[in-house]
């Protein structure tokens, strides 16, 4: 059954429960693949020679590329409501980098009605193989009925 | 990923002030966009599945980005900080997305400005179908 049809039911997620991580490896062939498949050629991800005589000091993921990852999780998590209902607040707390390996995780922080409809709050995160945060933040998912 | 609206001179980040308003653009989500898509961010086996019958809204958010910016002529090495997303409809693969963007803010931080840039898409009966923020560091 295609993850975007499962069933989701709300007796079975809880407040604390951990959503499904997902790991990642981010490499420079990655990259140039998603500055062609967006259309953002910004030298910081593409031009290492650039890239190194930045503040930086090397090429770093776009930050777009790490949320499709987070998107992808809440996507396994939640199926369509996560596509029609969700609602996601990041910070880019430090660059992704060429050969870093990254570990998405979320978890539940709170189930809560609005209007009769449930929604449900995550605590999201990504960090690399050094512990680093790269991204937090949070999202809602308002469940479809 | 064409924007079908791409015929002015980019807009310099010194002329930029908060409420200017990007054009309008417009782009399709064909699928072998869409393919080229899922395989940039390691999903490749998706992209002949029939089961992909909606345009993951990351790649809406994406191309939204890419189209609204692409009339700004931003310095090389500014940066992405903070992404703010709301999803609010879904939209099948082969659709045509209408995006705007506006100038929330600019702000000076010393050697930094902070431009936050609000996003939004559309598909064709103008229903908004995403909405979001994003807030970029430019260096001087």
């Amino acid at each position: 059954m295609s993850v975007l049809n499962k069933e989701l039911n709300l007796s079975d997620l809880h407040q604390g429960d951990s959503l499904p991580s997902a790991v990642k490896h981010i490499t420079q062939k990655e990259i140039n693949l998603y500055a062609e498949a967006s259309g953002d050629f910004n030298p910081i991800h593409i031009d290492e020679s650039f890239a190194a005589q930045t503040p930086l000091g090397g090429t770093v993921a776009h930050g777009m590329l790490i949320l499709a990852y987070v998107s992808e999780m809440m996507t396994a998590a939640f199926g369509k409501s996560w596509l029609e209902g969700g609602k996601l607040s990041v910070r880019f707390k430090a660059p992704a980098r060429p050969k870093d390996i990254l570990t998405i995780t979320g978890k539940i922080d709170s189930i809560e009605y609005k209007e009769g409809i449930p929604h449900v709050n995550c605590g999201l995160e990504s960090h690399n193989q050094k512990g680093e945060t790269i991204v937090i933040g949070k999202a809602t998912v308002k469940l479809s009925s | 990923m064409q924007n079908k609206n791409n015929d002015r001179l980019p807009i310099t980040f010194e002329q930029l002030v908060a409420g200017y308003e990007f054009p309008p653009g417009s782009y399709e989500l064909k699928h072998s966009v869409i393919a080229k898509y899922l395989e940039a961010v390691g999903k490749p086996g998706k992209q002949s599945s029939p089961a992909l019958e909606f345009i993951p809204p990351m790649a809406i958010a994406a191309y939204t980005m890419t189209a609204v910016l692409q009339s700004l002529s931003l310095p090389p090495g500014a940066i992405h900080t903070a992404q703010e997303l709301e999803f609010l409809k879904l939209v099948p693969v082969g659709a045509t997305v209408n995006c705007r963007g506006r100038v929330a803010q600019k702000l000076n931080r010393g050697k930094l400005h902070l431009l936050v840039i609000e996003l939004d898409a559309l598909n064709q009966d103008q229903e908004k179908v995403l909405s979001g923020q994003a807030t970029i560091v430019v260096p001087s």
